[in-house]
């Protein structure tokens, strides 16, 4: 299967621009393309339009309104009734000054390079495994995505009663094995359960970088690892010198998806521990969520959101920067 | 691609019966492979172990869950755990909900990704560009950004509590999702074929329809089942878009029984194995599509 799919990617790629050519020039007569029909109404291209429009009403909606309704005061009512003033960046400098938000913004960070960090080493490790083969490799990749699709409610459960303080099991064996004397209350002691939630996170990410990963070591060229093999090239020499430089650009790519989905974790820590104790866990999902629906301060709901939205635009840009560079 | 069961090309080649002398590199080489088998075994069985202990537990009665030392492997089978959530009738009622809801959010978002990745696989220039670039950053949205907003829409429209308004909320991040990784199928297709299509007389919309779309059925398949799981497993909008509890979806039914439950383990457990079991079905009946299919589509 891996050939396959190694061939079929350059294959993939190079159909693009080789049928670009005959396409643009047949069929259809110049003459249509010049007059002023946007290229977005010709067909195919037209059959994009439904699903545009629909994101359009429903994420444009949410971008924009999330963005009005930060800038303004008087609450969700008189901004309904089209009341609302415009307070300019107020509700900006308000949630700054505000030391739960400030919490989050540094839980979320904790968490997000915690998990970072440890899933893709780990996920990178378990990738240049798969790579090398073994037996029965296609069902271990299978059986380690179960823990992906999972619903991450039930990822969340489990560990919550893996790692309970009176009967989880992981209890158990620290206090069988002699690590600990007494039971550790993982969830309700504020830096254990930020490793606790950062350790579940990783579990339930760890096999979806891992795919990744291996797809794009599966399309690094054989035959230079051939050559190095005849010159004499040791396994961890072409590792460091080969394989991490050329994984350069998908690593970059699977870090920036892996930052991006971590930083919009909820399930899981909503599930383990709601945000606590004492707002350890409350990483600004939990802070926006909290915002809005439990203290329905809609407008610093709001603005935190509109953070929330900035934190994957930048990462974006910046990630459209470095694919042009490569 | 679609045959993902098969041996890699590296085992078969350990594997493969070398007639003549096996020299010393040859035999390294095959230890080597089976120490990475032994190492990746060991592993995923403790990766997965998390998943045998809820089946364990759910399987145990209360007496044998708090037990020092705790029972790895329960010897009678207690099936009182699972009798009493699947005759609890809001759970049901949420299982229900959860497959209206998937089903529904999987048949809007075929109907509106397959064309649309179709439109953006054979666009060529800048607009198509600035398009896929659209379709990536809806989908790095956090869910709660969306969720809002929603709320306060649809509580306008009366979507709020309602099946339609999940489905289309779930929609929003499903649809992004699969037009990326559908597009790559499409843009992999032979030319060739459509310009047959179109040479016999088919418009654009026939050329999907009667090409396209059969020729990609594997990546369809991929995106069908991808967004059956994503759907199934949310639980922002399941929390913040429904304030009726008769009309919640499974996830948010679970996290009641997480506070509800919390000192009964084995309840809890199969309540989390009965609400997993759909997707772990469709993830494995279909495993083959959703793990090639995420490889081919995922980083292009």
């Amino acid at each position: 299967m891996g050939s396959v799919r190694t061939s079929q990617t350059p294959a993939a790629a190079e159909e693009a621009p080789a049928s670009a050519g005959p396409e643009s020039g047949r069929s259809r007569p110049r003459r249509t393309r010049r007059v002023g029909v946007p290229a977005v109404f010709r067909p195919p291209n037209v059959f994009i339009l439904p699903a545009a429009l629909f994101l359009l009403g429903t994420i444009g909606y949410a971008i924009g309104y999330n963005i009005n309704l930060s800038l303004r005061g008087g609450g969700l009512a008189a901004f309904l009734a089209g009341e609302a003033t415009f307070v300019g960046l107020d509700n900006y400098v308000e949630m700054l000054g505000d030391r739960r938000f400030r919490n989050a913004l540094w839980v979320s960070l904790l968490f997000s390079v915690g998990s970072l960090v440890f899933q893709f080493v780990i996920a990178f490790a378990i990738a240049l495994v798969f790579n090398a083969g073994f037996r029965g490799q296609s069902w271990v990749r299978t059986l380690l995505l179960v823990g992906w699709v999972l619903p991450p409610v039930v990822s969340g459960s489990l560990f919550r009663w893996l790692l309970d303080g009176t009967f989880g099991l992981i209890n158990h064996i620290l206090v069988s094995v002699g690590l600990t004397q007494q039971a550790i209350f993982f969830l309700s002691d504020p830096t254990l359960a930020l490793v606790s939630v950062t350790a579940a996170s990783i579990w339930v990410g760890v096999p979806f970088l891992t795919v990744l990963l291996l797809a794009g070591l599966r399309t690094l060229p054989r035959e230079i690892y051939e050559a190095a093999g005849v010159d004499g090239a040791g396994y961890w020499q072409s590792l460091r010198h080969m394989t991490l430089p050329l994984m350069k650009p998908v690593s970059l790519t699977v870090l920036l998806l892996a930052a991006i989905w971590t930083f919009k974790a909820f399930d899981t820590i909503y599930i383990m521990t709601g945000g606590g104790p004492a707002r350890a866990t409350e990483v600004l999902p939990l802070y926006a969520y909290h915002m809005a629906f439990r203290v329905h301060d809609f407008s610093t709901g709001a603005a935190a959101a509109v953070v929330l939205m900035l934190f994957p635009l930048i990462l974006g840009i910046l990630y459209l920067r470095s694919a042009r560079r490569h | 691609m679609h045959d993902v069961t098969t041996t890699d090309p590296a085992p078969a080649k350990g594997a493969a019966p070398e007639p003549p002398a096996i020299t010393a590199a040859e035999r390294r080489r095959r230890r080597a492979a089976r120490i990475r088998a032994v190492v990746m075994w060991s592993f995923i069985a403790l990766y997965l172990f998390p998943v045998y202990w809820m089946i364990s537990t759910s399987l145990k009665p209360m007496s044998d869950v708090a037990t020092v030392p705790p029972v790895l492997v329960p010897t009678d089978l207690y099936l009182g755990a699972f009798e009493s959530v699947l005759s609890n009738s809001a759970f049901l009622q949420s299982m229900r909900t959860s497959a209206i809801v998937a089903t529904g959010t999987m048949v809007l978002g075929l109907f509106l990704a397959v064309p649309a990745a179709y439109g953006l696989a054979r666009w060529r220039g800048r607009g198509a560009e600035v398009s896929s670039l659209s379709f990536i950053m809806a989908q790095l949205l956090p869910t709660i950004v969306i969720a809002t907003p929603l709320f306060v829409l649809f509580a306008s429209v009366g979507l709020t509590n309602s099946h339609l308004g999940l489905i289309i909320a779930n929609t929003t991040i499903v649809l992004p999702f699969a037009v990326i990784i559908l597009r790559p199928f499409f843009a992999g297709l032979p030319a060739e074929l459509e310009d047959a299509a179109r040479l016999d007389g088919c418009n654009p919309l026939q050329t999907l329809i009667r090409v396209a779309i059969p020729l990609a059925r594997g990546g369809i398949v991929t995106i069908a089942s991808l967004s059956f799981i994503l759907t199934w497993g949310d639980l922002v909008f399941g929390l913040t878009l429904v304030t009726d509890p008769a009309l919640r979806p499974i996830t948010a039914t679970l996290t009641e029984f997480v506070t509800e439950y919390t000192t009964y383990w084995n309840l809890l457990m199969a309540g989390a194995a009965v609400a997993s079991a759909p997707i772990l079905l469709t993830f494995l009946l279909l495993q083959r599509y959703i793990v090639g299919g995420l490889m081919d589509g995922a980083l292009k």
